[in-house]
């Protein structure tokens, strides 16, 4: 039986591009296609315009398929009622920590409006995915060493690792720096020398695969993992042994 | 199932130590992922001198694709035997649907060769534009990115001669969503290696919610044809 989490994956739809099917029970069926027993997501309408709603709409889907999937809430930081209803969120099973996007509410992610994600994660012992952007204003891996050595009881999961190529060294440095930085892989730009340089200099532990499902294919992000040149041991970290541990961490 | 990357660099490339960079370690990438052979363009040709020939590995499970440039100051013709020709007018500076690109695509519709066209390499309107006026032209669009769904839909719903490659055709599910819009014949496997990921379409191959038939054609039954 597969162990496969994917520490990265969404529900819903988008605006600026088609998913052709964006339905659960399609994500599941390639989840099922490719062997990944369980994935980590948060749901498409709150990383965008409502993340009350989103979240709404992430429980349900938990509830259906708690076998399958673990969820993220998102924080929205410009909600007054943010850290209120994000300690409630926490409190349902299956919700393993929070998501930051710094991108879409365009608030950094050392700024003000997430402090209290990070004090309630740190308090509940809970995971932070945030995405994260090379040279971004708002999420670059700069801010991640701020909130790393502000937090160091939070595992901070680095989405996408920086994004792009030159972003890949400078989230390489701030996990190297921080233990409980975790880099984590999905994104349109990475190859698999990528993700083997990444293994090589940051080390399988402190990775975690993630597809970007169903934004982005779950099989293509997988494949980087399964057919890139790793060590079996390495690549068993990434698939499950490195989220497990996470997981396991979780109060 | 004979697998075949429709579009993959030889050579060199600026941003890194990439195993193509020379043919016996391009052979050794193939045999790791399963890839039986694969159409590749040179380097040099994308990066440094299009008009200038470049010497491709002589080797049966690699096919030459030439880069060609229209104008007085482009490449000459396509020689005998070539099936299939990259055209780069972004990266070249031409305009694919100025006089010179259009007269050399007349060319190459007439001589039934297959054009890889990369998709931020010309605007919708020029791919509209050189797709409308030489239906005979067969166009494969490559790298087309995991947000352009919806254009690739207004092209090849208006256009059967334009098909497209997996390479980075990464949304979640586009690969199965236009081969049973458009059939399977319309879609090719593809990587963009090494500038883009090659063990990621490579895994998605393997994995397709489509007939094996489909699947077949899809790894390398079209590319092959196009290039008998």
């Amino acid at each position: 039986m597969s162990r496969v989490i994917d520490a990265h994956g969404h529900l819903g739809s988008w605006f600026n591009f088609a998913i052709p099917d964006s339905s659960t029970q399609g994500l599941l069926a390639v989840m099922d296609r490719c062997g990944v027993a369980t994935m980590c997501v948060s749901h498409l309408l709150g990383v965008g315009p409502d993340a009350r709603a989103g979240n709404a709409k992430l429980l349900a889907e938990l509830a259906r398929y708690p076998d399958r999937l673990l969820g993220y809430a998102v924080y929205d930081p410009h909600d007054p009622q943010a850290p209120e209803r994000a300690a409630d969120l926490l409190s349902v099973p299956g919700v393993i920590g929070l998501k930051l996007h710094p991108e879409t509410h365009e608030h950094s992610l050392a700024g003000p409006g997430y402090e209290p994600a990070f004090e309630l994660a740190a308090e509940r012992g809970r995971l932070v995915l945030s995405h994260s952007q090379h040279e971004s204003p708002w999420s670059d891996p700069a801010h991640f060493a701020v909130v790393a050595a502000r937090h160091p009881s939070v595992q901070l999961l680095m989405g996408h690792a920086g994004l792009t190529p030159p972003g890949f060294a400078a989230a390489a440095e701030v996990a190297t720096q921080y233990p409980n930085v975790t880099l984590e892989i999905c994104g349109s730009r990475m190859t698999d020398g990528d993700l083997a340089w990444l293994v090589a200099t940051v080390g399988a532990t402190q990775l975690v695969f993630g597809s970007d499902a169903l934004f982005l294919d779950l099989r293509v992000g997988l494949g980087r993992v399964m057919l890139g040149p790793l060590a079996p041991a390495d690549r068993d970290l990434l698939l499950f042994g490195t989220m497990t541990r996470l997981l396991e961490g979780i109060r | 199932m004979k697998v075949v990357d429709a579009n993959r660099i030889f050579g060199p490339i600026p941003t890194g130590d990439v195993p193509s960079a020379d043919a016996p370690r391009l052979l050794a990438e193939l045999d790791r992922l399963a890839i039986d052979a694969a159409c590749v363009v040179h380097s040099y040709a994308l990066h440094y001198d299009p008009t200038a020939p470049h010497e491709l590995p002589d080797h049966p499970r690699l096919f030459p694709v030439p880069v060609v440039v229209p104008g007085p100051l482009g490449t000459s013709a396509p020689a005998d035997g070539v099936r299939v020709v990259r055209l780069c007018p972004a990266e070249h500076r031409f305009a694919l649907t100025g006089s010179h690109g259009l007269q050399m695509a007349q060319d190459l519709a007439d001589r039934g060769i297959t054009v890889l066209l990369g998709w931020e390499s010309a605007s919708f309107g020029e791919i509209d534009r050189l797709a409308g006026e030489l239906p005979g032209l067969g166009i494969v669009l490559i790298n087309t990115g995991y947000r352009s769904l919806r254009q690739l839909a207004d092209l090849m719903d208006e256009h059967s001669g334009i098909r497209v490659d997996t390479a980075t055709l990464s949304g979640h599910q586009s690969v199965e969503w236009i081969a049973r819009r458009y059939g399977p014949h319309r879609v090719l496997f593809g990587t963009g290696a090494p500038a883009s990921d090659d063990t990621g379409p490579r895994f998605q191959l393997d994995h397709l919610d489509l007939p094996a038939a489909d699947v077949e054609l899809i790894a390398g039954g079209n590319v092959l044809e196009l290039l008998r």
